[in-house]
């Protein structure tokens, strides 16, 4: 097993609407190694979001246990937590949340403005190559296609350098083809070493991934290798 | 990048809304600023009037109430009068410098009126030694010469050896002098050798007033007592004109002080309420930015920059309005309060602007501070899923 960077151990958050509990997770436990790609698969009011969010330090486990790059969530102040996601994680959303006055360039770059270290800024350039938008750095999001928004979105989660990116959806909003270019700028950071965690419906997407973690009325249903999901996709 | 060209780019988004709310705080500014500055000017020429008379005590005719004394100096007529031999009575006190007698008369041409002063002319140069003739003042013994204001000058289109048939019997009298301007009512008025004043309009014998300079002002109140000895004359100081002048024009200021806090707040709540409008829209945006990196603080603090930004511009904007508007708000206000001194009174004083910038950043964070906080307090991942789901 690689070095963990995700340690899930009986996860539970539950959500209180009056008088009643409601579980949006239940006793999730799993490990996500350096370097690994995991998808997270389920119907709607499965889990995935809460997970993502619990993933994300967006928010903490009311049960359980989950730590970080080593470091224990649980407990963590609101500032440690922030300081843990811009250390750590890089988001990526379905509906990509650019700034529309913004242009490609300083898209990519607003997260090192929430960054006090502030030491990327001569990144920005290597990563608007990394995701191919050299030609486009200078333009609008209102002037791109929905394949070269998600690469800013995507160039946007690489600028803090984290060790794993969280992907919502990444090609929920896209085309097939576009898809399938994301998909493999994916496959591309995977390969470098970057941990890859995406919530996604999409099979093409799931089957590409070391680890496919099933959700299902916020309980694990299964954890399968891609491999078994490819299997399943064909039967 | 930083957070303040992030603000202003984030305005210029939402151009049309941020222009409205711009708008709205220089409205709220610029009606705080002509109220204020009209108050100070108001107080200001006032007392520089009061000053410029070079009087401390007025001598009235007994009964004559504060109110028509206050009027006296603004060329008012009332129908009481002195002899000379009061004058005379008068000049014995004690402590006193300079008693000069007025005769004071109004008349209407082309529906304006008039005021026309009878004076000593070496008493009244001795009070106003700050008076400059363009021509020559009038000696004393002089019949049927004038000295004019300077305003009355222009709008009569008149100068220096012009003739203008004058009084009840329409006599020719020469302009000998124009005063330059004063800046005060004096720029508006006719000046006669007081015994001329008294032959033409028939009043024999009368005075209106005895404007008095004291050697000393610690001695006002023991030579007003002593004034007011002298049979028939009740004594009016600068002061208590003041304070008459100021309890005249005190309920049209409350009414409209009254007017203004409730635009100002109107004001405060529409700006609030298109802030927490804007923050309510861009939750997801907010979302977004706290799973980049963003604390809730920082959140905060672009929503108040942007605030402030919105608020100070309008402040600026406002005071511009109010400076290039000062003219028809004061010409407004003047008409409806019941005194007004001359001259300008709405002067662009430093400090005033000052206390008007900081009251729009106040506007800026008492409205921003509360959908800052809303803003910084929401939980991202829902904030974002709730604009998918």
């Amino acid at each position: 097993m690689k070095e963990e960077v995700i340690l899930a151990n009986e996860l539970t958050k539950i959500y209180h609407r009056g008088s009643e509990d409601i579980y949006a997770l239940k006793d999730v436990s799993f490990a996500i190694g350096k370097g690994e790609f995991a998808a997270i698969v389920g119907p709607s009011g499965s889990g995935k979001t809460t997970l993502l969010n619990l993933l994300g330090c967006l928010d903490t486990p009311t049960q359980g246990s989950l730590r970080l790059n080593g470091i224990e969530v649980n407990g963590l102040k609101e500032r440690d937590l922030v300081k843990l996601r811009r250390e750590n994680i890089g988001f990526v959303f379905q509906q990509f949340f650019l700034l529309p006055t913004l242009t490609v360039r300083e898209n990519i770059e607003l997260p090192l403005l929430f960054n006090k270290r502030n030491g990327y800024k001569s990144n920005i350039d290597d990563i608007i190559e990394i995701v191919g938008l050299e030609s486009r750095a200078e333009h609008l999001p209102g002037q791109l296609s929905g394949g070269e928004m998600q690469r800013v979105a995507i160039g946007r989660a690489l600028i803090n350098e984290p060790k794993i990116i969280l992907a919502d959806e990444p090609t929920g909003n896209l085309d097939s083809a576009t898809a399938l270019r994301i998909f493999q700028l994916f496959q591309n950071l995977n390969s470098q070493g970057l941990t890859l965690i995406i919530v996604t419906h999409n099979l093409e997407l799931a089957k590409s991934a070391h680890k496919v973690i099933q959700l299902k009325d916020g309980e694990i249903a299964r954890k399968i290798s891609s491999r078994g999901l490819l299997k399943k996709a064909r039967s | 990048m930083n957070f303040v060209t992030l603000a202003i780019k984030n305005l210029f988004r939402r151009r049309g809304r941020t222009s409205l709310t711009i708008f709205g705080v220089a409205i709220a500014v610029a009606v705080l600023f002509s109220l204020l500055s009209f108050n100070s000017g108001y107080e200001k020429q006032l007392s520089g009037e009061l000053d410029s008379m070079g009087i401390h005590i007025l001598a009235v005719p007994k009964g004559c109430p504060y109110e028509a004394a206050s009027l006296i100096i603004h060329g008012g007529v009332i129908p009481k009068y002195l002899s000379n031999s009061d004058v005379e009575e008068a000049k014995k006190i004690d402590g006193i410098e300079v008693a000069s007698p007025m005769l004071l008369h109004q008349f209407y041409k082309d529906e304006k009126p008039h005021i026309v002063y009878g004076i000593n002319i070496d008493d009244m140069r001795r009070l106003k030694a700050w008076w400059k003739v363009e021509g020559r003042f009038f000696s004393q013994t002089e019949d049927n010469v004038m000295v004019i204001g300077r305003s009355l000058a222009e709008n009569e289109k008149l100068k220096v050896g012009d003739v203008l048939p004058f009084g009840p019997d329409k006599i020719p009298f020469t302009i000998v002098g124009i005063l330059e301007r004063t800046g005060t009512q004096d720029d508006e008025f006719h000046f006669l050798p007081l015994q001329v004043a008294q032959r033409i309009f028939g009043k024999p014998d009368q005075i209106t007033t005895i404007a008095i300079r004291v050697k000393d002002i610690s001695q006002i109140s023991v030579i007003s007592k002593e004034l007011e000895n002298i049979p028939d004359v009740q004594v009016v100081t600068m002061t208590q004109v003041m304070g008459t002048i100021m309890n005249l024009v005190g309920s049209a200021r409350t009414l409209l002080v009254s007017v203004i806090i409730v635009a100002i707040i109107i004001s405060v709540l529409g700006i609030m309420n298109t802030l927490l409008m804007s923050v309510n829209e861009r939750t997801s945006e907010f979302g977004m930015m706290k799973a980049i990196g963003a604390s809730g603080l920082d959140i905060g603090r672009l929503v108040l920059i942007e605030t402030l930004f919105i608020t100070v511009i309008g402040g600026v904007i406002g005071l511009l309005f109010s400076a290039l508007g000062s003219g028809l708000i004061e010409g407004f206000v003047k008409g409806i309060i019941p005194y007004s001194p001359a001259g300008k009174l709405m002067t662009p004083d430093p400090g005033l602007i000052g206390l008007c910038l900081l009251f729009s950043i106040i506007i800026g964070f008492v409205c921003g501070i509360y959908p800052a906080i809303r803003s910084s307090r929401l939980t991202p991942m829902e904030a974002i899923r709730s604009n998918l789901e």
